[in-house]
């Protein structure tokens, strides 16, 4: 409002002067305009007529001019160029003068007889306001947000009262990137957040709105919009340049009270990379394990355990690609470059319907979409990896390119793992390469792959690989306003091999792998504020190679053997429907049909029923076609999740999951190693199947930015698999005689306190829980611990941890953090006894003693360089200490026969402090 | 630039990882269970079958033995063999007389009255130990066994060994401290220079044949001797014995293996229940350490001189002390510990003395004896 003051200012200043006659009325002009934009249009107008625009471009910038005239004046031709639309003029012929506005017209002159007696102002008053026809905007983009200027939505014609569904993208207007978990709304009632491509659907009510984006680490953005009926408004949005005295950022206010999933963690790549972590490489892995409800078994473990899940029962996903091996190096680094990734999101409690066939967890892993203007990257060093990353316009502002890789240096780390790692080399590296193209407003296509190896030998003679290999193709089509849908299709593999060559005779190769082919198409319809669907149908097609050990080199005598390769299918329907009634209630009913069959060709061995699955009791062989159906499980699953909200900021949850999994780890060792094989269910290994019920509590406090949540949950598990003493896993015919199915309880209450924005920010989060595990098939004759309950090796009941990151200034911020848990079980030894030669140790029931409790404290320091926005680089340095109070937490405690003697060990992964240091940059 | 921060971090990092002793809790007890250490000799061989007791886990309580228990091998075919106690908690028999492929098991009575009875295991025939052999690399001596069953029958073995090497002192002594006097050594018995040490195996030695094509099992390490040890300075012998052994017998040592020597690393298994063929009859929930296996046993013997593994030295530091010849010198030295060496003659007249190390290999744990097979 204030420019249309100012020049009504300068109007009445002008009116002073003495004006010669009415000459705008003489003018002829003869032009034609194609396309000229309103900006264009006045200047050449100003060339040919002695008169000067007055307007506001933000006003007029949706609008173009095609005009044809022919001696007309300039009052008749502003009104041709302007007709049918709200915006008016005015000219002052005495200042030579003319001001365009929209709606309200400038009067320019006073009332009769004020100062002069004569009217020689024309106040061309085209039409009145209220009868102009609305222009149709169907989509608009918008440039540049900008205040005072109005956005019209939809059809003026078509005005409806009540609600209409605004729709449309959020992006960076720097490199045209979508902005996922964006806040749009118009006040608490309107509110929603953008999908991972950056689409949103909000319910508006009609008239005069304020539309707000927010985003952290963009600047807040609102928009002035009539609203007569649905329609679409893409919104870029600004990055905030860190140059200002002080920058409030408040991201997804209140989104966790409102929300009605629970048990949702979501975390930005940003405050990823503000937590200290070993050696200084940011690990997504490592963070998530320091969320409530997740554990580890120690820090060489590759997975990590939620909410007594074990490892193998977290889908993790990479821009929906599953990532059978998520870790580098034994697990010590995750297997994700940080450069590439945008955020992550971790499900344990509420699972959307859309997701199945893991109990424990989904943990979905988000990468960045290329730079769509500017070809952009960063690099980094630090003392384990190197990282470059680049990305860019393929075709500007349509299609980008985003790749990254990581490789390593890490021999010398070797000599610093225990002993039996001496005279080894390992070395890692993955690949991520995506491009995104838009086809057209409602069309957009990716495809991402994504490449990850690891290679390591022992003592010079076994090499060690393993590698995970993802591409997938997506395609998202807005079908309306309201109907939209994404279409996959991937293909996913992880394999691991193990050679050895060093004794000619024995040289074997042996290896794993699984490659599963997955289709998906995932349906949203948003009916409005009450009503919202998400239904669609998944399949996935599994080919498992069981393991193979076969001669290397032709002085082998090695004898070639192949477990029978294993197939299946597995697919799922499912619907949820979102239904909020009114801003205080919201329900997610999910319902997931799960159906599998395993598939032939395949030789099946069959048991006496009801008598223990050992090889005794094998009765025969049956042999099954190519594709033939061998067995079906099927099962429904629900997902239901509601929020009741007191107040809008506190509000309290519950939900229920039901979960399958048709795919089991074969593990005897207490983490993943890269030498773990998995088994598809079959006639003799019944699917896991799990139940969770959760109940939270969530409150708000000092206008929504410190959060806090209280969550307890309840979860049983059944046919999960442990095994018999001695079990054999690879090569293993049979392995359904080397199982025992074990059931599990676990329960925990968690305790989070966040405060996410802000110069001191991070989280505090207290867990209690156990995982209690019972081998409860008293027919198989084998139980664990005279089949009672007993707990898990990630049983670590109390569990502290605080990340803190203080922001000193906008070059310089400072990170601590810290973790306490309770040791881990352990199996330890009862006796001694002295057999074939030497002394040795009797181990008695498992699990029943505790390591040493855990507790770590790590620092780090940030330093950026300036942040002046036109230089060529900008580069920063993280350094910091892990582990900085040096103390030798103990990984695990074991007792070994040595020399005849028993001796017990306490083995530290990292048992000093170690300081590191990495210098990135980006370009 | 790289190199740079690799180098800086090394540095700072001095333990990444560790290893430290660890003491288990004090309460960690349990009863004291029966431990039965027994391979019947099917061949016709000698047979000790071996009876102790499990104890507390610290290091300091000593492993007890079973003595005065009745012990017999019972055949399926009605046949009964005593074992005679002779002491320590060995129980002994020449030769059992048994039938390859026939079932025998082990029935024990202890002296408290309590009966234990292990599963019926077959009498297994075995295969000669084919040969052993070993290789020279840069950090030692690495020794094989190959074997070979030529009827493909036979798919799991376990070896144990016996090692014996000469050591030699690195003074020559002639003089001996006697009843408070020193007078001149008797040789050979008074011999603390040429001795030689034995030492048995102490880890599983396991291999199996069933991934190979045929039944020949090649190169299953059993020992290696890292380079520069005392055991190759001179000479050095080792005789393994090869037992064969049924599947479960395998796994049963392959699990002990696996629970008492492979444990602890990053992907160490984790220990599993340890379940042998002997029961208690007395107290059938009470658990009974040890599988009773049948086979004959084929040994095989080696040498290796320190020639065939050049370079192998070893310097050992020794230096001797002068000491007057005087009686109060002399006994001050002995009570020092120091062993005389030798005298030396006028002009110098005093005697040599050093530390037992470098004169008296009887007491590196070693015998003056040679060994008939040396």
């Amino acid at each position: 409002m204030r420019y249309p003051r100012l020049l009504y200012l300068l109007g009445l200043l002008l009116m002073s002067l003495t004006v010669e006659s009415q000459e705008a009325h003489k003018i002829k002009i003869d032009d034609s305009f194609e396309n000229v934009s309103p900006t264009d249009f006045f200047s050449r107008l100003e060339k040919k007529i002695s008169y000067k625009f007055y307007y506001n471009p933000a006003q007029l910038d949706s609008f173009v001019i095609n005009l044809s005239v022919q001696g007309k004046t300039l009052p008749e031709v502003l009104q041709e160029a302007f007709k049918a639309t709200d915006i008016l003029f005015s000219i002052d012929s005495s200042s030579k003068s003319i001001f365009i506005t929209r709606r309200l017209s400038i009067v320019t002159e006073l009332p009769p007889g004020l100062f002069y007696k004569e009217d020689k102002l024309i106040n061309k008053n085209i039409i009145s306001p209220d009868s102009i026809p609305a222009f149709d905007i169907e989509s608009k983009r918008v440039t540049k947000a900008r205040a005072g200027k109005l956005y019209e939505i939809g059809r003026k014609s078509a005005q409806s009262s009540g609600h209409v569904i605004l729709t449309g993208y959020i992006r960076n207007s720097k490199s045209k990137e979508p902005l996922a978990n964006a806040s749009v709304y118009i006040d608490s009632l309107n509110a929603t957040i953008s999908d991972q491509y950056g689409h949103y659907s909000l319910t508006v009510p009609t008239g005069n709105r304020t539309l707000n984006v927010q985003y952290s680490g963009m600047k807040d953005t609102r928009l002035q919009l009539v609203v007569y009926s649905e329609g679409k408004l893409d919104v870029d949005v600004d990055e905030e340049i860190r140059v200002l005295k002080e920058v409030v950022i408040s991201s997804r206010k209140s989104s966790n009270v409102r929300n009605v999933q629970m048990g949702v963690e979501k975390l930005s790549i940003t405050s990823i990379k503000n937590v200290p972590t070993v050696f200084g490489e940011t690990d997504i892995l490592r963070v998530i394990t320091s969320l409530p409800g997740v554990k580890t078994v120690g820090e060489a473990s590759t997975g990590f355990n939620v909410r007594g899940g074990s490892a193998d029962q977290n889908l993790i996903l990479f821009n929906d690609a599953t990532i059978y091996n998520p870790s580098h190096f034994f697990g010590l680094f995750s297997a994700f470059n940080p450069e590439v990734v945008k955020d992550i999101e971790l499900f344990k409690s509420s699972i959307p319907a859309n997701y199945g066939g893991r109990l424990s967890s989904v943990l979905d892993i988000t990468s960045r979409e290329g730079n769509k203007k500017n070809i952009t990257g960063s690099a980094g060093i630090g003392p384990v990896t190197s990282r470059l990353h680049l990305e860019g316009p393929l075709i500007k502002n349509k299609t980008s390119f985003i790749f990254g890789g990581r490789t390593t240096y890490a021999n010398w780390l070797m000599n610093l793992l225990p002993d039996e790692f001496k005279d080894s080399k390992a070395s890692f590296q993955d690949l991520d390469f995506s491009i995104s193209h838009a086809i057209d407003s409602n069309n957009s296509l990716y495809l991402t792959t994504y490449f990850s190896r690891d290679k390591f030998s022992l003592g010079n003679d076994t090499a060690y690989r393993y590698s995970n290999r993802n591409a997938n193709i997506k395609w998202k089509h807005n079908f309306t306003n309201r109907f939209r849908g994404v279409f996959i299709v991937g293909y996913d593999q992880y394999m691991y091999s193990v050679e050895s060559d060093k004794n000619k005779v024995n040289a074997f190769k042996l290896g794993f792998d699984i490659g599963q082919l997955n289709l998906k198409a995932d349906f949203d319809y948003y009916i409005n504020a009450n009503h919202a669907f998400n239904f669609g149908v998944s399949s996935l097609r599994y080919k498992l190679n069981p393991g193979y050990y076969n001669p290397l080199g032709t002085e082998s005598v090695v004898n070639p053997e192949e477990v029978e390769v294993e197939q299946a299918r597995e697919s799922g329907i499912y619907f949820t429907h979102r239904y909020s009634p009114g801003s205080k209630l919201s329900v997610s009913t999910g319902l997931r049909f799960a159906l599998y069959n395993y598939l032939g060709p395949q030789q099946v061995n069959t048991y006496i029923p009801k008598a223990p699955v050992t090889e005794a009791n094998q009765t025969g062989i049956v042999e099954y076609k190519k594709g033939e159906n061998i067995i079906t499980y099927r099962g429904p699953e629900l997902r239901f999740s509601a929020r009741y909200a007191f107040t809008s900021t506190f509000s309290v949850k519950a939900s229920l999951n039901t979960m399958h999994q048709y795919i089991h780890l074969l593990s005897n060792t207490a983490i993943i190693a890269p030498t773990d094989i998995w088994k598809l269910s079959d006639q003799n290994i019944k699917p896991q199947e799990g139940q969770q019920v959760s109940i939270g509590m969530y409150k708000n406090f000092k206008s929504n930015t410190i959060e806090t949540s209280l969550e307890v949950y309840y979860k049983r598990m059944r046919d999960y698999l442990d095994y018999k003493p001695g079990a054999t896993l690879f090569l293993n015919h049979h392995v359904e005689t080397d199982v025992i199915n074990t059931k599990g309880k676990a329960y925990g209450v968690e305790v989070f306190v966040k405060k996410p924005g802000g110069k001191l920010n991070g989280w505090i989060s207290y867990t209690y829980s156990r995982i209690l595990l019972k081998a409860y098939d008293t027919t198989q004759g084998v139980t664990i611990n005279k089949g009672e309950y007993y707990p898990a090796n990630y049983d670590k009941p109390h569990d502290v941890t605080l990340m803190g990151n203080f922001r000193v200034n906008h070059r310089f911020s400072i990170s601590l953090n810290a973790t306490y848990s309770t040791g881990r079980p352990i199996t330890l030894p009862v006796g001694r006894y002295f057999y074939a030669g030497s002394q040795r140790v009797l181990y008695a029931d498992r699990n029943t003693y505790r390591i040493p409790d855990y507790f770590r404290m790590d620092f780090a320091m940030n330093i950026d360089g300036n942040h002046k926005v036109n230089q060529r680089t900008h580069n920063s340095w993280t350094m910091g200490v892990y582990n900085m109070l040096g103390r030798k937490n103990p990984y695990s405690v074991y007792f070994i026969s040595e020399g005849g003697r028993v001796n017990g060990y306490k083995l530290s992964i990292f048992g000093s402090a170690i300081p590191f240091i990495n210098f990135n940059i980006r370009f | 630039m790289k190199k740079l921060f690799v180098s800086i971090a090394m540095i700072m990092i001095s333990c990444v990882s560790c290893k430290e002793q660890y003491f288990p809790p004090a309460e960690s007890l349990q009863d004291q269970l029966l431990v039965v250490e027994a391979n019947l000799d099917a061949g016709g061989g000698p047979t000790t079958v071996r009876l102790s007791r499990t104890t507390k886990i610290d290091n300091t309580s000593p492993i007890q033995v079973e003595n005065n228990a009745a012990v017999f091998v019972e055949g399926r075919d009605n046949t009964i063999q005593t074992l005679n106690f002779t002491g320590n908690g060995n129980y002994f028999s020449s030769n059992l007389n048994m039938v390859i492929n026939n079932e025998y098991r082990l029935r024990i009575r202890t002296s408290l009255g309590k009966e234990y009875l292990s599963d019926y295991v077959k009498a297994l025939y075995n295969p000669p130990l084919d040969s052993i052999n070993w290789e020279r690399t840069n950090d030692g001596v690495q020794i094989y066994v190959n074997t070979n069953d030529p009827a493909n029958v036979l798919k799991y073995f376990r070896w144990d060994f016996i090692e014996t090497w000469e050591i030699h002192s690195y003074y020559n002594s002639n003089l001996i401290f006697v009843n408070g006097n020193l007078r001149s050594r008797i040789f050979p018995g008074e011999n603390i220079r040429d001795c030689w040490k034995t030492s048995p195996s102490t880890n599983i030695l396991l291999a199996n044949s069933t991934q190979l094509q045929s039944g020949i099992i090649s190169k299953a390490p059993i020992q290696f001797i890292p380079v520069n040890d005392e055991k190759l300075l001179f000479r050095y012998s080792i005789i393994a014995k090869q037992y064969a052994l049924e599947k479960n017998g395998y796994n049963f040592f392959e699990i002990l293996k696996k629970n008492t020597e492979n444990i602890g690393s990053l992907f160490g298994p984790q220990p599993s229940e340890l379940k042998g063929n002997i029961k208690c009859l007395t107290q059938p929930d009470e658990p009974v350490i040890g599988f009773v296996t049948a086979s004959g046993v084929t040994e095989k013997r080696i040498f290796i001189s320190n020639g065939e593994v050049a370079p192998w030295h070893k310097g050992l530091f020794c230096r001797e002390d002068s000491i007057a010849n005087h009686r109060d010198s002399i006994i001050a030295a002995v009570g020092g510990g120091l062993v005389p060496i030798t005298y030396l003659d006028a002009p110098i007249n005093r005697y040599l003395f050093s530390t037992p190390f470098c004169v008296d290999c009887t007491s590196r744990g070693a015998t003056n004896i040679k060994p008939l097979f040396w």
